[in-house]
C-alpha cells in the first residue's frame, strides 16, 4: 500500500485548506432536436446552477429521483462531460476561493489586469474545463468513478488483471511482474484474492464484479471517486458488504466520495453532508443528521415519508400526487410546486398548471382547442364552443380546482370561445443559506418567504 | 438439474397479501410463475409438488380446488389473467411498445370476457361478430367487418370494449382515461405504465394477484402512490396478493405475512408482526440486520458473508449453512424440516429442534432488534 501511496507524487497532504472539488453554478443541458433536419427545439436542463463544495475526506451525498439530474452532475464533475455552464474547479484552495468569489462579483469590462491576471492563473490551474498538460493529468488520476452498472461498465472480453492493471499501464506506473503483484494487492484490498485475476467479468456475482470496479478505480490511488449508485444493483447482505468496504478504503487511503444513490437509508449511513437534487436543482443542502432529523423542504419530506424504514414502530408511506413536469420545460418559480403539499399561491403557478388540470378532466379537455401562451404566466385558453368555455370558467370557480391555484389566478375574463387567464410572474427560487450550514431552496423557510 | 423451487409449501389466503422475501436468484419469481405455469417446459420440469387453487367461483358452487399444475393447457388459458393475474417488475419490458394502452388492456378482456361482451349487446350475435369477440378475426373478416352489414354491429362492440378499458384505467386513478388509451407505452412514464399494468391485471377482478417486484424500478414517491392504490384496490375486490420483493422494509410495511425464501426453499414464515419482532431463522435475522438504518453506525453494517449457491442438484443438507455463522455438523448433511415456533410462525432450522438426542444442535444468540 505505502508503495502505491508514493507513486503517486502529484498528492498534496491532506491538512491544506481547500476542497478537492467546488462547483460554481454548473449546468448541463442537452438539446432536444425534432424533424427529419434534427432542429434544436428546446433543452433538456439536466443541471441547472448547482454549487457546492466537496471537502478532503469527507462524503458528500447526492439524492433524488430517477431523472433529477444526479448522475450527469457526477458526470461534468468527473470530466466525462462537458459542462454547457458554471464552473468545476479542482482542488481550489479557500483563499483562492475567496479570491474568485471577489473577482466574479465584478464585472468582466471594470476588471483591473492584476484581477484579470489572477483570474486567469486560477483557472488554467483549477478550473477542470481548462487545465492543460500536467495539471489535466493530476486531476484525470485523481478523480475516479464506480459506476452503477458493474455488468456494462466492465469489458466483458477482458480479463479482471487487464481491466485493473489498465490504468497502471496507461499510465506507466507498473510493467510485467509489478504490475501482476500490484493488481493482487489492489484486488486483495477489495476483498478478492490472487486467483480471480485471471477470470472474466461474467464469471463473477453482482457484488465481486463491483469490487473488480472499486479495485479499477483505486489503482492510480486517487484522492476523490464519483459512486455512482454503487450498490443499487445488488441484494441488502451484499450491499452491506460493499459499503462496508468502501467506508473501510475511505479510512485507510484517505478518499474523498461524491456519493450518489436514490436510496435514502444508504446515502443517511454513507455521507457526511448531502445535497438533495430536484430536476437539475438543489431543493435542500445539509449534514446527514440535520437533513434527516429536520428537512426544511417540502420535497426532502416527502422522500422522507415515502421511504419505508424497517426500524419504524409506525407503517405508512406517504407518497407525492400532482404532476410530474418535464424536464424540457421546468416550471415556474420553485419546481417542486406542482407536487408540493404545502405550496402556496406565490410558488409560480403558470399556464401550464392550468392546462394540465383541465386535461385531466376529460369533458373539459374535450373542449379545448388551443393554447395561446404570451408568456408561461399569461395566456389565452381557446375552446370549441362557447359552452365548452363557459363551463371550464365555472369549473375553475367552483369546480374542484386546487384552492391554492385559485388564489394564484390573477385574472380570469371570457371572450366567446377564448378564456384569458394569468398569474402573476415569480422569479427562480434560489438555493439560500438558512444559517447553521443549511440552504434549502423553498419560501417558506427562507428569508423571501419571511416577507410574504 | 438445477433446483431452482426444492419443496416450497406456503399458503395465500383469502384477501391476504403475503411476502415472498429474498434474495436475487432464490427462485422468488420461479415459485410464482409457476402458479400460473409461466415456466417454459421444456427446459424447465415440474417435478413434484402440487399448486392447489381454490377461485371463488369453485367456492361459490360447492367445487374444490383444482391443481394447476395438471389442469389441461385451455384450462390454464382461463385462469391466467382472469382468475390468476400478475404484474411484472419492469413496466418498459411487460407492455407491448408497438400496442396502444387501449388495444393493451382490451385483449384481457377478449380473451375472458368475450362472452358478457356479445350478451350486453343483445341476444343473438352473428359468427363473424363473435369471432371478433374473441380477436379471433381473419384479416378478410376484419375487412368485412369494416362493410355496411357489420360495420354498426363491430362499431358498438368496440364501443363497449372502449368503456371496460376507459373504467380499468379510472379504476387505477388515471385521470382522463380516453386519452391515456391513445397513447403508446413510450409516451408514458414510468409509474403511468405501471398503473396500466394494474389497471390489466384487474380488470377481469382476479382471486390472486401475484406482484413481482412491481416497483423496482419506480421512484420512491412513485412506489408509495403505487403501494397505497394496490393496498386500496385489494380492500375493495377482496383479491389476495402475493408480493414479491427483495425490499424488506418495503413487505414490513404492505404484508399480512411473510414467507422468507432462501436457494429454493422456504426458511421462515410467520406473520409480518412476528417475523419482523422476532426473526427465527439466520437468514432472515441476517438480511434484517443487512438494511441500513439511522441506528447503523458507518462501516459497521452487518452482512452476510458469501453468495447464493448454486443449485446444482444439491446435497441434502441446510442450504443456508455455507453462510450461516452458526452451522454446525447436522445443518450440512440433513435437510431441516419446518417446526413450528410461535403462533403462526415457522423456521426450517435445526436450532429449533428438541434438545433431547445426543446430535449437536446449532445455538443461536437471542435476537435483539
Amino acid at each position: 500500500m505505502t508503495s502505491l501511496r508514493a507513486a503517486n507524487k502529484e498528492r498534496e497532504p491532506l491538512t491544506a485548506a481547500r476542497s478537492v472539488i467546488s462547483l460554481r453554478g454548473v449546468e448541463k443541458y442537452f438539446p432536444v432536436k425534432e424533424g427529419t433536419l434534427q432542429r434544436v427545439v428546446g433543452h433538456v436542463r439536466a443541471v441547472d446552477g448547482v454549487s457546492f463544495d466537496v471537502r478532503p475526506g469527507e462524503t458528500v451525498g447526492l439524492v433524488g429521483e430517477s431523472g433529477c439530474g444526479k448522475t450527469t452532475l457526477g458526470r461534468c464533475i468527473s470530466g466525462l462531460t462537458q459542462v454547457t455552464g458554471g464552473r468545476i474547479y479542482f482542488r481550489l484552495s479557500d483563499a483562492d476561493a475567496a479570491r474568485l468569489d471577489v473577482i466574479e462579483a465584478i464585472a468582466a469590462s471594470e476588471r483591473t489586469r492584476d484581477q484579470v491576471r489572477e483570474l486567469k492563473r486560477i483557472e488554467e490551474n483549477h478550473r477542470i474545463d481548462q487545465l492543460e498538460g500536467k495539471a489535466w493529468k493530476t486531476y484525470r488520476r485523481n478523480c475516479q468513478v464506480v459506476f452503477q452498472d458493474s455488468f456494462s461498465s466492465l469489458n466483458p472480453r477482458q480479463l479482471v488483471k487487464d481491466i485493473v492493471g489498465r490504468p497502471l499501464r496507461v499510465w506507466n506506473e507498473a510493467s510485467g511482474e509489478e504490475l501482476t503483484e500490484r493488481v493482487v494487492s489492489l484486488l486483495e484490498s477489495v476483498g478478492l484474492r490472487r486467483q480471480h485475476m485471471y477470470r472474466y467479468p461474467h464469471q463473477f456475482s453482482g457484488g465481486q464484479r463491483q469490487r473488480v470496479s472499486i479495485a479499477r478505480a483505486l489503482a492510480l490511488d486517487p484522492e476523490f471517486i464519483v459512486l455512482d449508485e454503487p450498490t443499487s444493483a445488488l441484494d441488502v447482505s451484499v450491499q452491506a458488504q460493499i459499503l462496508n468496504l468502501l467506508y473501510d478504503l475511505q479510512r485507510e487511503r484517505g478518499l474523498t466520495y461524491l456519493f450518489i444513490s436514490h436510496d435514502l437509508g444508504v446515502v443517511r449511513l454513507m455521507s457526511d453532508r448531502i445535497a438533495v437534487m430536484y430536476l437539475g436543482k438543489v431543493a435542500e443542502q445539509g449534514t446527514a443528521t440535520e437533513l434527516f432529523e429536520d428537512p426544511r423542504h417540502p420535497y426532502t419530506e416527502a422522500l422522507l415519508a415515502a421511504n419505508p424504514d424497517i426500524k419504524a414502530k409506525e407503517s405508512g408511506m406517504k407518497g407525492l400526487h400532482g404532476h410530474v413536469p418535464d424536464p424540457a420545460s421546468p416550471p415556474e418559480g420553485c419546481r417542486f410546486h406542482t407536487r408540493c403539499p404545502v405550496v402556496t399561491p406565490v410558488c409560480g403557478w403558470e399556464v401550464d398548471d392550468a392546462v394540465a388540470w383541465l386535461q385531466d378532466h376529460e369533458a373539459l379537455a374535450e373542449g379545448l382547442a388551443a393554447v395561446e401562451r404570451r408568456t408561461n404566466f399569461d395566456a389565452t385558453l381557446v375552446f370549441h364552443t362557447e359552452e365548452a368555455a363557459a363551463s371550464a370558467v365555472e369549473a375553475f370557480h367552483k369546480g374542484d380546482v386546487p384552492p391554492v391555484m385559485r388564489s394564484a389566478l390573477e385574472e380570469m375574463s371570457t371572450d366567446g370561445r377564448k378564456v384569458s387567464i394569468k398569474f402573476s410572474p415569480v422569479p427562480p427560487v434560489e438555493l439560500e443559506d438558512i444559517g447553521g450550514g443549511r440552504l434549502t431552496a423553498c419560501i417558506l423557510h427562507t428569508s423571501r418567504g419571511l416577507r410574504i | 438439474m438445477i433446483h431452482a423451487v426444492d419443496g416450497v409449501s406456503f399458503e395465500i389466503r383469502d384477501g391476504e397479501t403475503l411476502g415472498l422475501v429474498g434474495e436475487t436468484g432464490c427462485g422468488k419469481s420461479v415459485t410464482a410463475r409457476s402458479f400460473i405455469r409461466l415456466v417454459p417446459t421444456p427446459p424447465g420440469v415440474y417435478a413434484g409438488g402440487q399448486v392447489l387453487f381454490w377461485s371463488s367461483d369453485a367456492r361459490r358452487e360447492g367445487r374444490g380446488p383444482i391443481d394447476l399444475l395438471t389442469i389441461p393447457k385451455d384450462e390454464m388459458l382461463d385462469i391466467r389473467g382472469d382468475r390468476i393475474a400478475m404484474i411484472f417488475q419492469d413496466p418498459g419490458k411487460a407492455l407491448n411498445p408497438a400496442l396502444s394502452i387501449r388495444n393493451q388492456i382490451a385483449e384481457v378482456f377478449y380473451q375472458h370476457r368475450s362472452e358478457e361482451i356479445l350478451h350486453s349487446l343483445g341476444p343473438w350475435a352473428p359468427r363473424l361478430i363473435r369471432r371478433a369477440a374473441r380477436q379471433e378475426s381473419s384479416g378478410f373478416e376484419r375487412f368485412l367487418l369494416t362493410l355496411p352489414p357489420f360495420r354498426s354491429r363491430a362499431e358498438k362492440l368496440r364501443e363497449k370494449v372502449d368503456q371496460l378499458v376507459g373504467h380499468a384505467l379510472s379504476e387505477v386513478q388515471i385521470a382522463n382515461p380516453r386519452k391515456i388509451m391513445e397513447s403508446y407505452p413510450h409516451e408514458l412514464s414510468g409509474g403511468m405504465k405501471q398503473r396500466v399494468l394494474i389497471a390489466q391485471a384487474l380488470a377481469c377482478n382476479p382471486d390472486l394477484l401475484i406482484a413481482d417486484e412491481p416497483t423496482t424500478a419506480l421512484d420512491v414517491t412513485i412506489q408509495a402512490r403505487i403501494l397505497e392504490l394496490i393496498a386500496e384496490l385489494q380492500e375493495r375486490l377482496e383479491t389476495s396478493v402475493l408480493y414479491i420483493s427483495h425490499d424488506l422494509s418495503l413487505v414490513k410495511e404492505i404484508c399480512d405475512r411473510v414467507a422468507v425464501m432462501y436457494a429454493g426453499r422456504i426458511v421462515e414464515t410467520g406473520t409480518t408482526d412476528e417475523v419482523f419482532s422476532n426473526p427465527k431463522h439466520p437468514y432472515t435475522r441476517g438480511l434484517m440486520a443487512a438494511v441500513p438504518s439511522a441506528a447503523h453506525r458507518r462501516g459497521e453494517l452487518a452482512s452476510i458473508v458469501g453468495n447464493v449457491p448454486e443449485l446444482l442438484d444439491p446435497e441434502p443438507s441446510c442450504r443456508f449453512n455455507t453462510r450461516c455463522p452458526y452451522a454446525v455438523e447436522i445443518c450440512r448433511t440433513v435437510d431441516p424440516r419446518t417446526i413450528p415456533v410461535g403462533e403462526s410462525q415457522s423456521v426450517a432450522c435445526f436450532a429449533y429442534e428438541s434438545d433431547d438426542t445426543d446430535v449437536v444442535l446449532p445455538r443461536l444468540e437471542a435476537w435483539v432488534s
